[in-house]
Order: C-alpha cells, then structure tokens, then sequence
C-alpha cells in the first residue's frame, strides 16, 4: 500500500527534512507516525498526498511509483488516498452534504449514488441529521467527522490523517480514532501523524518514530520513551 | 498490527455507476455547473456588471462601424449601375443641334444608350426637387444647360474604356463638360475599403483589450477561490473539472456583454436614422438605414462568447496550476 525506499528530502537552503527513510505499511494496516514539530512527519504526508517529490528514493503508493506520475495523473493517485487535516480543510460556503459529496461529484458518480453514499458516510461518522448544516454551524469535533467522512466517501484503500486530534479533547479524539479503528477494520490502510503521545500509549498499534528526519522507531510504543524523555 | 485485510474497499470503487449513467451524470454536472456560475456572478453584481459593461461597449464600437460599412456598401449597390457619363451642352447650343448632336453619339460603337434632358426639362425638375419652386421663376432666362446621359456598353464602362469614351465626347464641339459618375463610385469604394481596414484595426485592438479585462477577471476570481482550488485539488480533482466553472464564467460575461453590444448598436442605428430622417427629408430620398440582422446579432454575441472563452481560458490556464495544496 505505502512503501518508502531509501527516502531522503532536501529542501533548498540544506535543510534535511527526511534522511533515508524505510518502512512500508500493508494493506489494511493501522498506525501511528509521531515525532517533535519538525521531525519530518509533514513532510513524510506531503510525500504521500504528492504535495512535493523527494530529493532522492522512491515511494509507491497503492502500487504506483510516485516518481513516474506525470502532473495529469496526480489527481488520479489522490483519489486512492483519504486525507483528514487538523484544520479539517473543509469549504466554508457549501453544506455538509456538498462537502462530503464533493470527491464523488469530481468523480463523476450519479446523483443517486452520490446521495446514498454521502448518506452512508454520514452516519458512519454519526452526523446523519447535520446534513443541510454549514461547517461554521458544527463544533470542532462534528467538522473533523466531516473531513473523515469526506476522506472515506470514495472508499480508498489508504487513509492518511495529519494531527486528526489537534484541536480535540481527550474524550472527542478517543472517539476519532475509534472510528479510524472502525474503518481499519473494513480493509482500509490507516496511517495517523500525531504527537498526541498518551493516545498513542493507550492504543497498541505500530509506532513510526521520526527524529530530525530518520526513522528511528518501528514497532510498538516502548521505544518512544526515547522521544519523551528529549522533549 | 494488520486488521482484516480484505480490500473490500477497493473492489466496491469499480461498479460505481455504468458508462451512460457517468455519461448522464456528466451532463447533468455541466449544468449544474454551468447555473452555479452565472449564481456567481449573481453574487458579485458590481465586478459582473462592470465587465459586461466594458465587454459590451467595446463590442459596440467595431459593431456600429461594421453597420456603416454595410450600409454604404448598400448604396455602392444602388449606384452600380449608374457608371454613365454625363455631358453638359453649351448654353449656345440649340435645342435642333442638340437632337442632331443625340443622334451622332448614339451610333458610336461604345454607347449603349442616350438620353437627352432639354434645358426646360431640367429648370423643371430642378424646380420640383430642390424645394426652391416659385422662387425659380424670378429668373429672366434658365441658367440650366442641356444635359446628355450616356451609358456606355458594358465593355466600355470598365474604367479606362469609360475615361476615354469620355475624352472623346469631351471633344465634341457642342459640348462644355463632361463628368464621369464612375470617378466618385470608385472614390466611394475607397473609402469604404478604408473604413472597413480601420474597422478591422480598431477590433483587433478592442477585442484583445476585452480578452485581457475578461482574463483579469476570472483571475481575480481563481484567487479569491484559491483555498477551494487547493482542497479540490487535495481530493483528487483534475484541473479541467476546477476550471470548468470559470471557463462558463467567461461564456456568460459574453453572452450578456454581446447583449449588452446588440442593445447599444440597435440604439444607436434608432439615434443615426432620427437624424438621417432630417437629412433624407432635405434630398427627397427615402433611404432607411440597415441595422444588425438576427444573423447579424447572433454572431455578435457569438463572438462575445468566443471572446469571454479565450480570455478566462488564458487565465484558468496559467492561475489554476499554479495553485498548490499545502499540508497546512
């Protein structure tokens, strides 16, 4: 599903952002990607979502070698990916609904299918009675749900999630991650970038470990004691 | 930790919708978008009609020109036929010699025909067209000369031919002046091949300029759409589906700026015809001025089309790719 080979990013000026990063992450696979504010787990989604290209190495997603996509076929990959943002990135003057359907209508889906699965999508993320609503009207939680059911519309293998709890309580990014869990457990790849330590120590799922660029953790969470104890 | 790894997901993409279905839905989100954009410039009614505007009154000016350049063409029309040479007798000529002189001429090889307007004749329809009337008869003698029209021979009213047919009546000893009608026809012709050059100057100029307002504009609005182009784009939209909008933007700035142009010729042929009403009243002419046909005004705002089109696709062109998605 992911696979990074011998990944190295460079970005003008000499920083190192990533330093010959190795891992890949099977289909229907959970886990988390954490490190410092810097580390290079932005990089690493911007990698993936082709945002940017490395300076060297290869990186495939769903099969596909990220360094032979031409720009015309950039949009095509992004459909294979599910991407949810901290700021939810979702658009302010259409309504939950046109939001969700939004990755279907580019897709040129019918207006009956559209309607069925946007429906779906939103009671999965239990929001189904917030459909005429408008992002501004949702609280912080309710429009992350939006992004994730967004994400999830068009049923793509892989789900990427940048700091899906930032801004969250607790107890509402608990209830995210379960229905990452939920969505695990229907075959999609999930990869989540957070610094959210103590979620991650509460669930037992692989751990990417990034410092200054390198992988330097890949397993379980013993290893980030490490990275506390730098903090 | 690998949960189920069925891919369940993957599969369930394929059986989307069926090729008509798609080609439907296709349809349907033209349309869709094609509403959603005139709802746009709906929204921002000061930016939409100052365009239209612009686009409008631009067009009017090569139009209009383009209307004058029809009209006079439909005069040149009338006149083809007039290249006859006109000779004026000598006042001492008398109205004998004047029918021998008639008789001589119409046996030249060049002439097809001749026709004779007696001095009387002529005081009388100077008298009945020029309004002067009654004041003509204070006159103590006719100050008209005799007139004699000739029309040559097809062959011989090519312009050469005709010039020297006239040198050779011009010779005649009965015979003060004469004019060649040929000579302002070609004069006329001239002109108006002029004017339609200067026409087609002022149209690539205006239409370049419009092309550049209308690119402006869409750009200003691919701007204030940049966070919307950036998530689209985040979730796998193509840019021919991002720009798709703004290039229907570009089609309705024309089509309501063509309209803008068809209004502002119509009321401008009203205004020219108002005046011209005067004029042909003075000359005892009829002549009504020809206004924009409805083929006329369809390509108008054809064009318009095209124009709005060619400009928003220059701008979606150059502003839609350079938008990128950031993580942030």
């Amino acid at each position: 599903m992911i696979r990074f080979n011998q990944v190295n990013k460079t970005y003008p000026g000499g920083f190192v952002a990533l330093n010959n990063v190795n891992f890949s992450l099977a289909a229907g696979e959970m886990a988390f990607l954490t490190g410092h504010s810097g580390a290079g787990k932005s990089t690493l989604l911007k990698l993936m979502s082709l945002m940017e290209k490395p300076t060297s190495g290869t990186v495939h997603i769903n099969g596909v070698d990220l360094s032979k996509v031409t720009y015309k076929q950039i949009p095509f990959i992004r459909r294979g990916i599910g991407m949810i943002f901290q700021n939810h990135n979702l658009l302010m003057d259409r309504t939950v609904f046109d939001n969700v359907a939004l990755p279907l209508v580019i897709e040129g889906f019918s207006h009956k299918e559209t309607k069925k699965r946007v429906e779906a999508a939103l009671e999965k993320v239990h929001l189904s009675s917030k459909l005429r609503c408008f992002p501004h009207m949702l609280s912080g939680g309710e429009q992350q749900r939006v992004g994730i059911a967004r994400a999830l519309v068009n049923k793509p293998p892989i789900l990427l999630a940048d700091e899906p709890t930032g801004n969250l309580d607790p107890k509402l990014s608990l209830e995210i991650i379960k229905l990452f869990e939920e969505f695990n457990d229907l075959g999609v790849a999930v990869l989540i970038a957070t610094h959210d330590l103590g979620l991650i120590a509460r669930l037992k799922y692989r751990t990417l470990t990034l410092k200054q660029g390198a992988m330097i953790n890949d397993g379980l969470m013993e290893g980030l004691q490490g990275v506390h104890d730098d903090a | 930790m690998t949960r189920k790894a069925n891919n369940g997901a993957k599969q369930d993409n394929k059986h989307a919708a069926g090729f008509l279905g798609r080609f439907i839905a296709y349809l349907v989100r033209h349309a869709q978008q094609a509403v959603g954009s005139l709802g746009d410039l709906w929204r921002n009614p000061f930016t939409s009609v100052m365009t239209i505007l612009v686009l409008g009154i631009s067009l009017t000016l090569p139009a209009t020109l383009h209307v004058f350049v029809k009209n006079a063409n439909a005069i040149s029309q009338q006149w083809k036929s007039a290249s006859e040479i006109t000779l004026f007798l000598k006042l001492s000529v008398s109205e004998s010699n004047a029918q021998q002189f008639v008789q001589r001429i119409s046996l030249y090889p060049e002439v097809a025909s001749v026709e004779y307007i007696s001095a009387t004749q002529a005081l009388d329809d100077f008298k009945h067209n020029s309004g002067f009337g009654q004041a003509l008869d204070y006159l103590s003698a006719n100050p008209l000369p005799a007139t004699v029209l000739v029309t040559p021979t097809n062959r011989a009213s090519q312009v050469e031919a005709a010039t020297e047919l006239l040198q050779k009546l011009q010779s005649e000893r009965e015979v003060e002046q004469g004019k060649l009608d040929l000579e302002w026809l070609t004069r006329l012709q001239a002109m108006a091949t002029l004017i339609e050059n200067v026409v087609i100057g002022i149209a690539v100029l205006l239409c370049s300029s419009i092309v550049l307002i209308i690119g402006n504009t869409i750009r200003l609005a691919i701007l204030n759409e940049r966070e919307a182009i950036a998530v689209m784009k985040l979730v796998g939209a193509t840019d021919s589906f991002i720009q798709r909008p703004f290039l229907y933007s570009g089609a309705w700035y024309g089509i309501l700026g063509g309209m803008v142009a068809v209004l502002c010729v119509a009321g401008l042929v009203e205004y020219f015809s108002m005046s011209l009403i005067e004029l042909t009243d003075l000359y005892q002419s009829d002549y009504t001025l020809i206004g924009l046909s409805s083929s006329d005004m369809l390509s108008l705002i054809g064009f318009a089309i095209l124009l709005g089109l060619s400009g928003s696709y220059i701008s979606v062109r150059k502003h839609i790719r350079a938008i990128e998605p950031t993580a942030e």
